[in-house]
């Protein structure tokens, strides 16, 4: 388990949290609780709810998709200092995606109640946050886009589909 | 760093998760491609003679719906038009792109699941084999700009188009049958079969202290004349396929066709059908694989014979003991189940073991294990999937340091 101090240290380094201020920053820090996980473990699954997300302090991540049976799509990897669950902490909705531990992991939790408190008691951290998210949500989109086409241009192929020449 | 400007597009790959079947969370990463296999591989319907295909009456009009049924297991599909209409293209000739196109243009669109998913249904049917195209192959269509590859690809093409064959062979196996072929399927034979191996093995030993002096034989053009006892051999190989045809009318099965083809575009070879033989009893499928096979081992023993008696250092003695090892080479490789060839041993070996899958699911698991993939729980069945793989790889490299060292010593 890593103390406050050693958070505040990690949290620096995180991208999202890179424009907070280090006072507004350690009452974060405070707030996040620790989580750890085996490999191969599930953390939750597409479906479940939750009002939560989560930072990966060590260890590694993979963010899957049901597809068929036991099969899943990987949507992507995600390693210390990436971040992930952030939606349904906005719109409550059942998790997209399931998480599943690729190598023993440690987690911070963040949940609406700290989130709230520190929209509360620094509207500047908060606003700068949600500057990071948003960029990080572009990010993802543009990826996610480039996955489609991925897939598109995979299935294409798997069918043998000449599409240029038809 | 960014791709050469002609560089041949990356292939798209998938990343998977497969979860583990009563592991908990356990899971495997997979990395899948598009499948160039897949996209070049022609799918083969079974042999007509194992399949019926009937249409069911529709009371809708247009609605054509018709009923697969799988002879030799029992199992029917039901099948829709378009469905049927891809069966038809099945001959395992046409690569599945082929296919996909001649979909496009009988029904003017193209439903990607239409095909996956009915491969997937005859497959579990027992109604379908996947044979992929050679890595040969699929280097020249990659390179199909360059002339001296389009014209190999268009010449292995021809080749594989070339089968001369008969479906109308049954009075003519039943023929040589009547006419003394009920004799091979006697106790007799057996036992001259038996005293052949003993004699011919015998005439071996004696020749292997003078093999050097027996090969000088070949004189000056050894290479040649290596390539002339292949040719002779080739023709055994016929006689391999009707001995196969004469068993099925000993267990009063049909032979459905004989003839010759281009294995693989280059390959001479004769085939028969012998898939009647599945619907007799386990004892007739094994007696059908090994007679075969048994061809080579007397028609080797006779050849080393011959070249005992031949005159020391002559051209028959050479000719007749390399024709005697190609022989006894053959009746080994048909009959030896380890060497990733599906020939009669592994017939025999699938059938007795129940998994009619061995080679193809051996591969895929150890080829995962290669690839770093977590091994699953340790069965019997991974144990002989593993067994198979090493037992198969050291044979072959075995085979290849034994012909190598052959040619070797022989020029």
């Amino acid at each position: 388990m890593g103390t406050s101090a050693d958070t505040h240290v990690f949290l620096r380094s995180v991208r999202l949290f890179r424009n907070i201020e280090g006072p507004e920053l350690g009452i974060l820090a405070d707030s996040l609780r620790e989580r750890a996980l085996k490999r191969g473990q599930v953390l939750l699954r597409e479906g479940d709810s939750g009002d939560e997300m989560f930072l990966v302090r060590s260890g590694s991540l993979v963010i899957s998709k049901a597809v068929t049976g036991r099969v899943e799509q990987v949507l992507a990897r995600v390693g210390p200092g990436d971040f992930f669950g952030e939606m349904a902490l906005f719109d409550r909705s059942p998790r997209s995606a399931t998480i599943s531990a690729d190598n023993d992991a440690v987690l911070l939790v963040l949940d609406r109640a700290a989130l709230a408190k520190l929209t509360e008691v620094s509207p500047r951290a908060a606003a700068a946050f949600f500057e990071s998210l948003v960029l990080i949500f572009i990010e993802r989109l543009r990826a996610s886009g480039d996955l489609v086409a991925e897939v598109t241009r995979w299935g294409l192929e798997a069918t043998g589909l000449d599409v240029e020449t038809r | 760093m960014a791709e050469a400007p002609h560089a041949p597009p990356r292939r798209a790959r998938l990343e998977l998760l497969v979860r583990r079947e009563d592991e908990g969370d356990g899971f495997e990463l997979r990395q899948i491609g598009s499948g160039v296999a897949f996209v070049q591989s022609r799918p083969q319907r079974v042999a007509a003679s194992s399949f019926e295909l009937a249409e069911v009456a529709s009371k809708v009009d247009g609605q054509h719906s018709f009923i697969l049924k799988n002879t030799a297991t029992d199992r029917f599909l039901l099948l829709s038009g378009p469905e049927r209409f891809l069966w038809e293209q099945m001959d395992g000739r046409t690569s599945l792109q082929d296919i996909a196109t001649a979909y496009v243009l009988r029904y003017g669109e193209f439903d990607f699941e239409i095909i996956p998913h009915l491969i997937r249904k005859l497959q579990r049917a027992q109604l379908l084999t996947m044979a992929p195209t050679s890595r040969l192959r699929q280097a020249l269509a990659r390179n199909r700009r360059q002339p001296v590859a389009k014209m190999a690809e268009s010449a292995l093409f021809a080749l594989e188009r070339v089968n001369i064959s008969s479906r109308n062979v049954q009075p003519f196996f039943r023929g040589i049958y009547r006419w003394g072929g009920f004799l091979l399927f006697t106790r007799a034979a057996v036992v001259v079969c038996a005293l052949l191996a003993v004699v011919g093995f015998a005439a071996g030993v004696r020749l292997w202290p003078d093999a050097e002096r027996v090969v000088s034989g070949f004189g000056k053009s050894p290479l040649m004349a290596v390539i002339s006892v292949k040719l002779l051999f080739l023709l055994t190989v016929g006689a391999h396929q009707l001995v196969h045809g004469l068993a099925l009318i000993h267990y009063g099965r049909r032979v459905r066709e004989f003839g010759f083809t281009f294995l693989h575009g280059f390959v001479p070879t004769f085939y028969v059908d012998v898939t009647d033989i599945f619907m007799g009893s386990r004892k007739a499928r094994v007696v059908t694989a090994v007679s075969g096979a048994l061809v080579h081992l007397v028609l080797g023993s006779v050849w080393l014979l011959v070249a005992l008696r031949a005159p020391m250092g002559s051209f028959l003695q050479a000719f007749a003991a390399a024709s005697g090892i190609i022989q006894w080479q053959a009746f080994v490789v048909a009959l030896y189940p380890f060497c990733f060839i599906e020939m009669d041993g592994y017939h025999v070996l699938v059938d007795v073991l129940g998994i009619p899958t061995l080679k193809h699911d051996a591969i895929g698991y150890v080829g995962g294990l290669l690839r770093g993939r977590r091994p699953r729980r340790f069965t019997r069945e991974t144990a002989l999937f593993v067994g198979y793989v090493v037992v198969s790889t050291l044979s072959v490299a075995a085979f290849i340091a034994f012909n190598v060292w052959l040619i070797v010593h022989a020029t």
